[in-house]
């Protein structure tokens, strides 16, 4: 699979924020966003920290792609979901889960996984997914 | 300050144009809205388009353009907004013509969807989003839209059924639209029935892929004494959140509101007062959420407002008599210039369609994405 768009040296420059979902938090409005921009969008100010958001997130929305585009058609049905963690809400790909176990206010986690590969560039790409938290059948 | 017409209007339908090039779908549209405006002269060749490099391969589009249809020697410019390009180049050639730089701006929005294969241009229609997310999933631009519909279906607790109205509304508009791609009637039902593309949108509440091209000349009024379609009242527009889901209600569109805020100030002049309208429904879930960030519907309510009749051509305003994207067609950096030249010919009493006789005030919505920025265009009868 070739993944023409996006160079090595621009996956290079994401890693933090794809790997590690590392978000910025104002230091001035106290508010956050990811991926970090270089102010804050809500109040403007150039007063920014670099947070790793951790733990657990709440699924808010989910959508499961049938019609992938060109690439991503053999990875069909792609699943993917708005997950608030933090008080932050953050859209990715959701894994280990069919669609019919899926419902808004499940608890997710991220895990680290492998996307696809360019054979062009030798590179294998990774990328933080979300699956749901098992739970045993006695704490359900 | 001078007044700003519309002078001249060029329409082509949108569908797939095989036999024909980008160049010459632009001329033709160029060539019907100089004819029509019969002005002497052109100072500047404005072209509106979004997938031109990808998909034909061509940068500097305006300076090839204007040798195209013999304007050599105007001055080029081309303008892109994602989605939102042709309202963005109405902008600009407005001011223009606002602040006496120039008596007579083409503007001619187009592009070409139907070069490749639908998969590479649905891949290339996701750089309309925030790159430094989507690129890597590459999930396709129908996503984010699926994502929305569920949290408006959830939150709201609208039913699928409800929100299948607005495709049937558009078809049933763009049937009787000589420009439309999509001229068929629906019924409400095929909605649910057809494929899904990002559950729970499906391919009916998404728009066709064609090519299209769209022109409109803008003119100072006194230049072109007596003639013109439409008088350019004010235009507005907004940038917005990165993604829909950092503002506190996603559904609400930030940037939209903020345009509107702005033209409501500068003319005093709000949605309800508009006869006609073209708003930007890339999916159906995108035509609630501006129909409700504009106010026209309250929260959560628009699409039982559609399921019950609401912004059919008896309502203030009518909305997409067009067909809107849904129907008519997106052709991405032409939508705008077509929305503009629509209305233009609504409100001169011009327009070969499902039409409002004697509309006074129309109003163009533009959205890039689900709001990364807002655009509107705010026309007058002359």
């Amino acid at each position: 699979m070739v993944v023409e768009d996006l160079s090595v040296p621009a996956f290079w420059r994401r890693r933090t924020s794809y790997y590690r979902l590392v978000a910025a938090r104002c230091k001035k409005c106290g508010k956050l966003h990811y991926p970090p921009g270089a102010a804050c969008p809500y109040c403007g100010s150039r007063e920014l920290e670099l947070i790793e958001l951790k733990g657990k997130g709440i699924l808010e929305s989910y959508s499961v792609i049938y019609s992938a585009p060109g690439e991503s058609r053999g990875r069909a049905p792609i699943i993917i979901g708005v997950i608030n963690m933090n008080g932050l809400r953050i859209v990715s790909e959701l894994t280990d889960v069919f669609p019919d176990e899926l419902k808004v206010g499940i608890e997710v986690e991220p895990v680290l996984r492998r996307m696809d590969e360019d054979s062009n560039k030798g590179i294998i790409r990774y990328a933080i997914k979300f699956r749901p938290i098992l739970v045993s059948k006695s704490e359900r | 300050m001078s007044d700003v017409v519309i002078s001249g209007t060029g329409i082509l339908k949108v569908g797939r144009h095989y036999s024909k090039s980008l160049k010459d779908l632009a001329a033709e549209a160029a060539f019907e809205a100089l004819d029509e405006s019969q002005v002497d002269s052109v100072d500047y060749v404005i072209v509106s388009s979004s997938l031109s490099y990808t998909e034909v391969g061509q940068l500097g589009l305006a300076g090839y353009i204007s040798s195209y249809i013999g304007l050599t020697g105007a001055r080029p410019l081309s303008v892109e907004d994602g989605e939102a390009s042709g309202l963005a180049a109405v902008e600009v050639a407005t001011s223009l013509v606002k602040s006496g730089l120039a008596d007579n701006v083409l503007v001619v929005g187009v592009d070409k969807l139907t070069e490749f294969t639908s998969g590479r241009v649905y891949e290339d229609l996701q750089k309309i989003y925030d790159s430094e997310v989507f690129l890597l999933h590459k999930v396709g631009h129908a996503g984010l839209a699926g994502l929305l519909m569920r949290m408006y279906m959830e939150k709201y607790k609208v039913s699928r059924e409800e929100l299948s109205y607005w495709p049937a509304l558009m078809h049933s508009h763009a049937k009787e639209n000589p420009h439309a791609m999509l001229r068929f009637a629906i019924d409400p039902s095929a909605v649910e029935k057809s494929l899904i593309i990002a559950d729970p949108i499906t391919l009916l509440d998404s728009f066709p892929l064609g090519d299209g091209a769209a022109a409109v000349v803008i003119s100072n009024e006194e230049v072109v004494k007596g003639k013109g379609l439409a008088k350019v009242k004010a235009c507005s527009s907004s940038s917005g959140l990165p993604n829909p889901f950092l503002q506190e209600d996603p559904l609400k569109i930030g940037s939209l509101i903020s345009a509107y805020q702005k033209l409501v100030e500068m003319t005093g002049i709000k949605a309800s007062d508009i006869d006609v309208m073209e708003i930007h429904d890339s999916f159906t879930i995108t035509a609630m959420m501006i129909l409700e960030s504009l106010g026209l519907s309250k929260e959560g309510k628009a699409a039982k407002d559609v399921a019950e009749g609401k912004y059919g051509k008896d309502s203030k305003p009518a909305v997409n008599l067009s067909g809107g994207l849904k129907a008519r067609g997106h052709p991405i950096g032409a939508t705008g210039v077509y929305m503009v030249a629509e209305l233009s010919r609504q409100l001169a009493g011009t327009f070969k369609g499902v039409s409002v006789p004697d509309a006074s005030r129309a109003l163009a919505v533009q959205v890039n994405g689900f709001g990364s920025s807002s655009r509107l265009v705010l026309l007058e009868r002359r």
